[in-house]
């Protein structure tokens, strides 16, 4: 058995000695084929998840701007936001293809600094800022800001003293927790009460429980902030079930969110510009293996989505497909 | 005359069976490291950065935590039990490790005693609760144990991440002894270590006795709750270990850390061929379980496939994994009759 045992341990070796062998003498070739053919360059991006709208239309904007300026655009992520430790291997297996740039939606700051440190390519993050060694820019909107313009929304629509609620994404998601900050802030300056704030996970399904809780014991709020569209959706489901009429305002500006906004649904939704951060990030990254200087801060912008110009965004969500 | 020459055949026929059935053994014995070659084979063949040195210490690197989780996981796997709850006391260890050591400015050496300490503790408790209460099975228990771990590891700084580790600590994650990374050693020794205790320590042998008939076990006077006990604590060591490697190479500890990483402990030990039937298994079969998943993982990352056939994949290959389980359990039972 013993014997047997050490003959196939031999075996499986030799035959991966020997395939590591040829494996060799294939990535000298194809190195060889690299450097004639210069004009492929190859651009890796690590997204949070690709499993929402949101980030898939940053993967659209990545993939629109490879096609336009004629580079390879791998785009990868997480099965959900709570990958943290699955999003850094990733980086890792992306990294050890030797991409000749990189662009990094980290889902914790600080869990990437590590890996990316000093790193030889061009790198920058998108959506959410970190700070590593050899990172270009930061590619994103403000999310503070996000929260503040959405409370804003409502506030031209309440009166002092209004109740409203919050529903927040994970916590300890740090773009979430400064949505939610930026938008507490301006609720209270004005003189809004908040009576409520929950994580909902920014998933649909709990966000409908969490609104259902918070009507139990506040049926009177007048306003619904939530930190990304999906939980919005679920929030607005949840008061229309219990017969309520109260304004719900999302983040993101997904196509079922604008669509909802058409329909009389939600009131109205903060729009990042996906598709615009995924486009920046392959450009610049683009600019800068050529060499060129890029900005330390690019701002991607916000859109406030409303039932006046609701009809126009989702034919400009529809374009991009 | 006859008779002897009966017998002989008789002897000749028993000498077959045996070798017929080694043969057999011999295959589901090591399938799983045949397995685990050709996923090497197809990856190689398929991705020119995989079989790299670079890439293969990647890949022994990220799987250093589920292997100690795993090992913990097999324990309990081992006297027909589970540990849910091994994720909920990585992260809860390496956050209190975190507070220690980043908070309130501690030596480094108290944080990873932190870590190990309360990794064992919240073990201990696992144990106690099966064994003292009387929980049915430890499902209920650590199912319990994981959502009050996870929300302790979230209470303890308002869900925020810390960063900024000392570099001890960071140094358990990030060293590297030549290209090869200092966790893989590590866990390495560990494995030794507990290949040791299971197959030459009385404790080790108890565990094998408790999971093949516990009613047996405890009628020739082995102490089954003592046994219990002993396995949920190690299982708890275990994911303190893993927070420690987990928050040094990331340099921060996160409440999230761990997050359902119960699934890829039970997978890599089912598919190391433990049988959740409780008695058999093998620290190096489960060994093989890691990095066949761990190769999976890195293989279809280098692959780019996307995350959600991953685990579709994944999931299969659990379901192939825990099916063979299920014909050995039918072989064994052929046998006996």
């Amino acid at each position: 058995m013993r014997k047997k045992f050490k003959l196939l341990c031999v075996i499986l070796a030799t035959s991966l000695m020997f395939l590591s062998a040829c494996n060799n003498n294939g990535t000298e070739t194809t190195n060889g084929s690299k450097s004639k053919n210069k004009s492929e360059v190859d651009i890796s991006i690590v997204l949070k998840t690709l499993s929402s709208p949101y980030w898939k239309y940053v993967e659209a904007g990545a993939k629109d701007a490879g096609k336009k300026l004629g580079v390879h655009v791998t785009v990868v992520g997480p099965p959900s936001e709570s990958e943290v430790m699955q999003q850094v291997n990733m980086i890792e297996d992306q990294l050890s293809q030797s991409p000749d740039g990189l662009a990094i939606a980290p889902i914790q700051a600080d869990t990437v600094v590590s890996t990316l440190n000093g790193k030889d390519l061009p790198m920058l993050t998108i959506d959410t800022d970190s700070d590593f060694k050899g990172k270009l820019t930061y590619i994103g909107s403000d999310n503070h800001s996000a929260g503040k313009t959405a409370a804003e929304l409502l506030i031209k629509k309440l009166n002092k003293g209004d109740k409203v609620a919050m529903i927040n994404g994970a916590l300890g998601n740090p773009a979430m927790d400064e949505r939610a900050k930026g938008a507490k802030e301006t609720f209270e300056k004005s003189g809004i009460e908040v009576v409520a704030e929950q994580p909902a996970d920014s998933d649909k399904a709990k966000a409908m429980s969490v609104m259902e809780n918070i009507l139990q014991s506040h049926s009177d709020i007048k306003a619904v902030y939530a930190g990304n569209d999906d939980m919005a959706i679920g929030a607005l489901r949840a008061i229309k079930a219990a017969g309520l009429d109260i304004m719900v305002v999302g983040t993101d500006g997904t196509e079922e969110a604008v669509k909802s906004i058409i329909e009389g649904g939600l009131y109205g939704t903060i729009a990042q510009k996906p598709f615009d951060m995924g486009y920046l990030a392959v450009e610049n990254l683009l600019n800068a293996i050529n060499g060129e200087e890029i900005e330390p801060r690019i701002d991607s912008g916000l859109d406030i989505v409303t039932s006046e110009n609701a009809e126009e965004f989702l034919e400009f969500l529809k374009s991009m497909e | 005359m006859s008779q002897v020459l009966e017998q002989k055949t008789v002897e000749e026929t028993k000498v077959f069976k045996q070798s017929q059935l080694s043969l057999k053994k011999y295959l589901s014995k090591f399938g799983t490291l045949l397995a685990l070659f050709l996923l090497f084979v197809f990856f190689s063949l398929s991705s020119e950065k995989f079989l790299t040195v670079d890439n293969l210490m990647n890949i022994v690197n990220q799987a250093s935590i589920n292997a100690l989780l795993s090992l913990g996981m097999l324990l309990a796997i081992l006297t027909a039990g589970i540990d849910l709850s091994v994720g909920s006391m990585l992260a809860l260890s390496s956050m209190l490790m975190a507070v220690v050591t980043v908070n309130i400015g501690m030596h480094p050496i108290l944080g990873i005693i932190t870590s190990l300490g309360v990794g064992g503790l919240f073990g201990l408790v696992n144990g106690l609760l099966l064994t003292k209460l009387h929980l049915p099975h430890p499902f209920i228990s650590t199912m319990g144990t994981q959502f009050i771990g996870r929300g302790l590891a979230l209470i303890v700084t308002g869900a925020a991440p810390i960063a900024g580790l000392p570099l001890l600590i960071q140094f358990f994650g990030t060293a590297e002894i030549g290209p090869i990374p200092f966790s893989f050693l590590l866990v390495l020794v560990v494995y030794i270590f507990m290949h040791i205790f299971l197959s030459n320590t009385k404790t080790g042998r108890h565990i094998y006795a408790v999971g093949g008939n516990k009613e047996a076990a405890r009628l020739s006077g082995i102490n089954v709750d003592r046994v219990l006990i002993t396995v949920y604590t190690i299982s708890g060591l275990m994911a303190g270990l893993a927070g420690i490697i987990m928050s040094g190479r990331v340099n921060s500890a996160f409440p999230l850390a761990g997050l359902q990483y119960e699934t890829d402990a039970i997978a890599a030990v089912i598919i190391g061929g433990a049988s959740f039937f409780g008695g058999v298994g093998t620290v190096w079969g489960t060994a093989i379980g890691v990095m066949i998943i761990a190769v999976l993982r890195n293989g279809l990352n280098l692959l780019n496939m996307s995350a959600d056939l991953q685990m579709a994949v994944i999931g299969a290959v659990i379901i192939g994994a825990v099916y063979v389980d299920v014909l050995r359990q039918r072989k064994r039972k052929k046998n006996k009759n």
